[in-house]
């Protein structure tokens, strides 16, 4: 029961970046088309789990001043790993994603749940706990990936949805509509649980 | 003291087990992505430059070596006989180097095509050297034609307007292109 | 005449934050005051040409002559988190009023994807040495100044009544989103100026 709390609290009580405010740069510039926010997602949601578990496997081998340099050792090393896997089975996502793939290593969502979660808790936890935010994570992504792919090129996963006469809003691919989409998400997510408190 | 052995040991050992396994798993995939590479960025430029080739453009790839340098080479087949080969050459346009793709029909002496394959021009000015309608002049055009440098292919063919630099740094390629073609040929021959 | 494109075109064209999506959760944590943001400003700016200027080295003459460049992910994370450290151990020793100006912002820079990104840029646009520098000093003021452009909107819409769901991140963002619509207004001047030169 205890280990589904854990899970499933990623996924909407402190999904990412919506409740936790972090990891921002890959979920503004990786959203472009749905396609490409669901690929970042499974890059993050394999890292986040793999690093959370080999975190709290060796949560008693490391010294603590030196815990910081070893979660960064761990999280680039699979970094590391996606980028190969990527470029070996994924080249055209590999292509799009681009320096984003790289830059997962400095997503401060990964090596907040190494620190705050992972360093304090068991193998299966841990485990549970990466996977619940990576996937909280990859739905956000999705979500704006598809609310911009929409709005901006008047398709979805690539296949056209709108009607034919859609002119796409092209401001929805570029730069300002990932702020304001994120913004008025953001803005959406807190109403309702405000009004879920009151 | 023991504090500080421990720190020591463990960020190495956990840098060295990490290094070991990256290293086992570039080899792994080494070759898979050198492929995934060939097909995605030259595959493009290769299908257009060999149209009309019915092998498998980028399994049937040569190395060869010229002057010291590797040069990939790409042949195409008709009716499984090679009719027309392509390589890639480098030259300076205005953001940094650019590589063109030249393809050639062996048989008729002349170029099938280009294709610029990658570049860092300034996107909307010096990137319409990437467009058809420059890169349309060169099909056709002899092997043997009278001066094989930058100078004597932007003879034969306009460059593109505003862009002098970029088209100047494909006129480079080109004519690096046609004088190494003598040297390939002799070695694609070769078994 | 060169560099002078280079340095427009990385400070108001493809300002790192308003239109290459980089270093966006300090641009919203840190954007609230206009204090917080000129310190973040600054310290970014140093660490970023220094952060930079080591990573071209270690890249060109540590990796690529032994044909590490897969490790370069690890390798920058390295760099950029020891200089961290090197920089603040260096100011609280020898320039005691810097530190405690920038102090705290500097544990946060390790993880701002800013300073990573622009290391990754470089190699990636196989810029030279002196151009490389230059272009981490021009993002660095990019950042800056979008950063206290940002900091004093923000200011004034603290003693504004926007509505509950909007506060904070979600308004930041809308507004951040309508900035870099107003930097929209500088695309084509690097084309131009470049077209000048040709």
């Amino acid at each position: 029961m205890k280990l589904l709390k854990v899970f499933t609290r990623g996924l909407w009580n402190e999904i990412p970046p919506f409740r936790l405010v972090l990891g921002l740069c890959p979920t503004l510039a990786v959203t472009r088309s749905a396609e490409d926010g669901l690929g970042m997602g499974l890059a993050v949601i394999f890292v986040l789990a793999c690093s959370n578990m080999l975190v709290s496997s060796l949560r008693n081998l490391i010294p603590r001043q030196v815990r910081i340099a070893c979660f960064v050792v761990i999280i680039a090393s699979f970094v590391v790993v996606v980028e190969l896997l990527s470029q070996a089975f994924f080249y055209p996502i590999y292509q799009s994603l681009g320096i984003f793939i790289p830059l997962i290593v400095v997503n401060c969502i990964i090596l907040g749940r190494a620190e705050a979660f992972a360093s304090r808790n068991g193998i299966i936890a841990s485990g549970l706990d990466g996977l619940g935010m990576g996937l909280g994570f990859t739905l956000s992504l999705t979500v704006l990936g598809s609310i911009r792919e929409i709005l901006g090129q008047g398709t979805f996963f690539g296949a056209e949805v709108m009607w034919s006469s859609f002119r796409p809003f092209s401001f929805m691919v570029e730069a300002p509509g990932a702020f304001v989409t994120l913004g008025i998400l953001l803005a959406i997510m807190n109403a309702i649980s405000k009004s879920h408190q009151s | 003291m023991k504090e500080v052995t421990q720190m020591i040991v463990v960020l190495t050992l956990i840098c060295t087990v990490c290094g070991v396994a990256l290293s086992g798993l570039l080899e792994v995939t080494a070759e898979r992505i050198e492929n995934q590479v060939l097909i995605n960025v030259q595959g493009p430029g290769v299908k257009i430059v060999l149209e009309g080739s019915e092998n498998d453009l980028i399994a049937d790839r040569k190395k060869i070596k010229i002057n010291g340098e590797e040069v990939l080479l790409f042949v195409g087949k008709k009716d499984g006989k090679p009719w027309a080969i392509a390589y890639e050459t480098l030259g300076n346009g205005f953001g940094g180097s650019l590589t063109v793709m030249v393809g050639y029909d062996t048989d008729q002496k002349t170029l099938t095509g280009i294709q610029v394959v990658s570049h860092k021009e300034t996107p909307g000015i010096g990137s319409r050297v990437t467009e058809d309608q420059f890169s349309q002049g060169f099909r056709g055009l002899s092997i043997k034609i009278e001066d094989p440098s930058p100078k004597g292919i932007r003879g034969e063919v306009d460059a593109v307007a505003g862009a002098t630099y970029s088209s100047g740094g494909v006129y480079e390629a080109i004519a690096k292109s046609l004088q190494i073609y003598p040297e390939v040929i002799k070695q694609s021959l070769a078994p | 005449m060169e560099y002078i494109v280079l340095v427009i075109t990385a400070v108001l064209v493809k300002n790192i934050l308003l239109a290459q999506y980089l270093g966006n959760c300090p641009f919203l944590g840190t954007s609230k005051r206009m204090d917080t943001a000129i310190g973040m400003g600054v310290s970014v700016i140093f660490v970023m040409t220094i952060a930079t200027a080591i990573t071209w080295v270690v890249q060109y003459s540590v990796l690529v002559p032994l044909k590490l460049e897969y490790l370069q992910t690890i390798a920058f994370i390295l760099v950029i988190a020891a200089l961290v450290q090197f920089v603040e151990l260096f100011l609280k020793k020898f320039a005691p009023p810097l530190y405690s100006a920038l102090g705290i912002f500097l544990p946060l820079i390790t993880t701002n994807c800013a300073i990573m990104g622009v290391a990754l840029l470089v190699i990636l646009k196989g810029q030279t040495f002196p151009e490389a520098v230059l272009f981490a000093v021009a993002s660095g003021v990019g950042f800056t100044l979008a950063l206290i452009l940002l900091a004093g909107i923000r200011e004034r819409l603290e003693v504004s009544a926007v509505p509950m769901a909007l506060r904070g991140a979600a308004s930041g963002l809308i507004m951040a989103g309508l900035m870099s619509l107003a930097f929209f207004g500088f695309v084509g001047v690097d084309g131009s100026l470049k077209a000048l030169i040709q």
